[in-house]
């Protein structure tokens, strides 16, 4: 099951407890205000148990914004 | 005449119980192992506690008692020609009596002085700086300890959903265990020479990278996050002081890059260590690190990764360890010469 735009902003702004908006999905991590790499761990979790699929944590660790982790997430 | 010196004659250590590993943990705590594998880079950690039932199976007095006792053996010497103990520990039994009076009497040792520090990561190295001083004072010899149970403050068993990653992080970072030396004023068992130690506090005005609380009856219920970690300062601040201390610790033993067989690393997870070693940018010197598979135990790293030096150490060879207290940055180290 992939995950809509929608939804990944609502899991970040709810499961995360980092508030973004569409608009700053593709913003670098450290342009990101309240983000920090521990988010990540968190993050994978909720994806994995939203998606019910397997993330690709090592190339997750590479992403350099949340639109790149919700493409990664999303990718079959 | 030369000044006298201490001579570390023998290791001991004590890891509780089978090594827990990232399966077993992500599983405990609903998290992702491949995310523990690979951003903390820790494989396995001991626990004290049974991690299902949350039950002590050994605490620290008995942890240290183990590993005072293996050091006593390996050393060779009867229990009685120990003059004094010193024991270095962020996460004591029980406030009083100070630990180290229970583990002398698990050793059967008594009519002698004890100390404990309290400390964080530095503290085994402040344990052997006391010794050092007493030993070549006094000419006696000395049992020191460094040990911690970090996972009084992990409740494995707690839904963590919720969790602030600064505390979530302790959960994937810590284990528990113990260490000790024995530090002899002649060279016997090891030989090997304490030629310097480095313990100095660098933290005034900053805020602690660390911070362990500790509840008492009027404040147990308090909702304080029992351990918080400033990584971000830690990751930042950590790898540059460990390169001062590298080169301080050369430039006061007079000891040439080229002339270093082996460093010691500060042990903070299986990643940041490894990059702390890139970091230093000694190729030539090969890293002693335990951390990957020991989890970060804190006053128990300096002794398992001597022990780890010594069963490859050859005479005339010598090391340096680094270790660096977060808590209120401390600057901490020794130098080891095999003779």
């Amino acid at each position: 099951m992939s995950i809509t735009t929608e939804e990944f902003v609502q899991l970040v702004n709810d499961d995360i407890g980092v508030q973004v908006g569409a608009s700053e999905l593709e913003a670098d991590f450290d342009a990101l205000p309240g983000w920090d790499s521990l988010h990540l761990l968190k993050l994978v979790t909720a994806l994995e148990k939203s998606t019910g699929r397997k993330v690709p944590v090592g190339r997750l660790l590479e992403a350099r914004s949340l639109g790149e982790i919700h493409r990664l997430a999303s990718a079959s | 005449m030369t000044a006298p010196e201490a001579y570390i004659a023998s290791i001991g250590t004590s890891l509780p119980g089978e090594p827990v590993d990232n399966e077993q943990l992500a599983k405990a705590l609903g998290v992702n192992q491949e995310w523990v594998e690979v951003f903390i880079g820790t494989r396995t950690r001991h626990f004290a506690r049974d991690i299902g039932t949350n039950e002590v199976r050994w605490s620290l007095a008995d942890l240290c008692a183990q590993a005072g006792e293996k050091a006593i053996a390996n050393a060779g010497i009867d229990p009685a020609q120990i003059d004094f103990i010193v024991l270095g520990t962020a996460t004591p039994d029980t406030l009083m009596p100070a630990t180290v009076n229970h583990v002398a009497d698990q050793l059967g040792l008594d009519q002698l002085p004890t100390y404990q520090l309290q400390s964080g990561c530095a503290g085994a190295v402040q344990a052997f700086d006391l010794a050092r001083t007493l030993v070549t004072s006094t000419g006696g010899t000395g049992l020191v300890i460094g040990g911690d149970v970090c996972s009084k403050h992990l409740d494995l068993r707690r839904d963590l959903t919720d969790a602030a990653p600064s505390e979530l992080v302790n959960f994937v970072l810590f284990g528990d265990g113990a260490g000790a030396a024995v530090l002899t004023p002649e060279p016997i068992g090891q030989r090997v020479a304490l030629r310097r130690v480095l313990n100095r506090l660098t933290g005034l005005g900053r805020a602690p990278g660390q911070v362990i609380e500790w509840f008492g009856v009027a404040d147990r219920d308090s909702d304080k996050q029992a351990i918080k970690e400033d990584y971000k300062a830690i990751e930042e601040a950590v790898p540059v002081m460990a390169v001062e201390i590298l080169w301080e610790l050369l430039g006061e033993l007079d000891w040439s890059v080229e002339e270093l067989d082996y460093i010691l690393p500060p042990q903070l997870s299986g990643r940041m260590t490894s990059l702390i070693y890139d970091r230093l940018d000694v190729p030539g010197v090969r890293e002693i690190s335990c951390v990957a598979d020991t989890g970060n135990n804190g006053n128990a790293l300096p002794f398992l990764q001597t022990e780890r030096l010594l069963a490859e150490m050859t005479t005339g060879q010598k090391a340096l360890a680094v270790a660096i207290e977060s808590s209120k940055w401390i600057k901490a180290g020794f130098a080891l010469e095999k003779i």
